[in-house]
């Protein structure tokens, strides 16, 4: 038997293509919240939300196969080219199947982190990702805030904000400014893991 | 960026991708970059309720790895009235998903923080201890935050929050399931009814002193004050952290 391979992502842009044509209304209003709710009552899913973390052990199997069923039954909407991209049960396990374990985050060395599966119980804690997670800064603090960050010992990567202006101009999305900010915004947050002594920490 | 670093390709709400989207993607991959997907899942939006959007929050983490071969996935769901990932709702999504995940699958998962009340706050810190205890009671290996009063005001974020969001995943990792889920009852309900009186809290550069880069003496009162409650909640996390200090 031979095994399914994963998708490329050329395979995914050509089935953004070809893929069945779709109004994104009708995706938004119907067929997304029609099949999430027909996958409820097939599963029988019903959460308690003063239980934040479930214990039943047949609450999550039916979340996890409506979950797969809704990805599998409806696939991925393109807004661009108003199509379909749809799967294969057989791509998905595929897949998911060879989704990495553990990944080097930022240098191998003192201020890189190997970030790897944990279980719920783990004892391990998980990654400390600090930063203000594209919350806006002004090109005054930016440095200093993720410096903020990068000096707590117990953070072990940044995640960066989102520069309000460079050198003074609205970064607009599509225009060149935004490309000015996003490098400004990489050169800053390297500055302020380099001014905390944190070198090879990842971003 | 170096390949070890993450790069992010975002889905859009809710089960959608743009091709600009895809193109960088592609980049990424032919290039071995650590990809981060990111979907932040709407509950109220187009999905509907608690379960519903649960669902979408599983069928959006597949994708992750499906449709941009991801490295990791970072969720968010966010509550639609309060544009929040601390409310209960948001909470209980977040967790039911990613334990969903994991009774089937190894993944790497992440969740993102975006609080009502702002820095230099008792509410800011008991609702990013929330979804801290939360995330890492589910199975989540990273937790990426914070972005405190929303995420949308100009310097409203600092090192102080991602501190304690660090210290409380770590008081809490390997905490029975039984023991989390009657913390959080009890944590989530000190700042639940307080959202449209949440404090807006303080810049950066009122939290900190700018030239030697320390919180001020007031945002280390407000911090205290936070580990007292998380300490009278049961962990003994800073209990134990200052005897060592002290022995």
């Amino acid at each position: 038997m031979t095994l399914t391979k994963t998708l490329s992502i050329g395979d995914i842009y050509d089935r953004a293509k070809s893929g069945p044509k779709t109004d994104e209304k009708d995706w938004d209003f119907k067929i997304i919240p029609q099949t999430a709710s027909m996958l409820k009552k097939k599963y029988n899913i019903k959460m308690d939300k003063k239980q934040i973390i479930p214990t039943d052990p047949q609450l999550m199997d039916g979340l996890f196969r409506a979950g797969f069923e809704l990805l599998l039954t409806c696939g991925v909407y393109c807004i661009d080219t108003k199509r379909v991209i749809q799967y294969t049960e057989e791509e998905i396990l595929a897949s998911l199947a060879a989704a990495p374990k553990e990944a080097q985050f930022g240098e191998i060395g003192k201020h890189g982190r190997l970030i790897k599966c944990r279980k719920h119980d783990d004892k391990r804690a998980p990654i400390i990702q600090g930063g203000p997670t594209g919350a806006p800064c002004s090109e005054e603090h930016f440095l200093a805030i993720h410096q903020s960050y990068a000096q707590e010992p117990i953070v072990d990567t940044i995640v960066d904000g989102v520069l309000q202006t460079t050198r003074g101009h609205d970064p607009l999305p599509l225009t060149p400014w935004e490309i000015a900010a996003v490098r400004s915004e990489a050169i800053m947050v390297r500055a302020a893991q380099d001014r905390a002594g944190r070198c090879g920490m990842g971003l | 960026m170096r390949p070890t670093d993450a790069h992010e390709v975002s889905q859009l709400n809710e089960l959608k991708i743009d091709v600009s989207a895809l193109t960088f993607d592609a980049y990424y991959v032919l290039a071995g970059d650590m990809i981060m997907c990111e979907q932040m899942p709407i509950y109220g939006g187009y999905a509907g309720g608690l379960e519903e959007t649960t669902i979408v929050d599983v069928a959006t983490t597949l994708n992750s790895f499906v449709m941009a071969q991801a490295t990791w996935h970072l969720d968010g769901p966010t509550h639609v009235r309060w544009g929040i990932t601390t409310a209960r709702e948001t909470l209980a999504i977040a967790a039911h998903a990613c334990m969903a995940v994991e009774s089937h699958y190894d993944l790497m998962m992440g969740n993102q923080y975006y609080t009502m009340a702002g820095p230099c706050t008792v509410m800011c810190l008991l609702e990013t201890a929330a979804q801290a205890i939360t995330d890492t009671c589910s199975g989540r290996e990273v937790l990426s935050g914070v972005a405190a009063s929303k995420g949308v005001t100009t310097n409203y974020t600092t090192g102080m929050e991602a501190r304690f969001m660090g210290e409380c995943a770590h008081a809490v990792a390997g905490m029975s399931t039984d023991a989390v889920n009657v913390l959080l009852d009890k944590l989530i309900a000190m700042y639940e009814k307080n959202y449209k009186t949440a404090p807006k809290g303080k810049p950066y550069q009122e939290c900190y002193d700018t030239s030697t880069l320390r919180p001020t003496p007031e945002y280390i009162g407000v911090y205290d004050e936070a580990v007292q409650i998380m300490t009278e909640l049961g962990l003994d996390y800073w209990t134990k952290k200052n005897k060592f200090l002290v022995d």
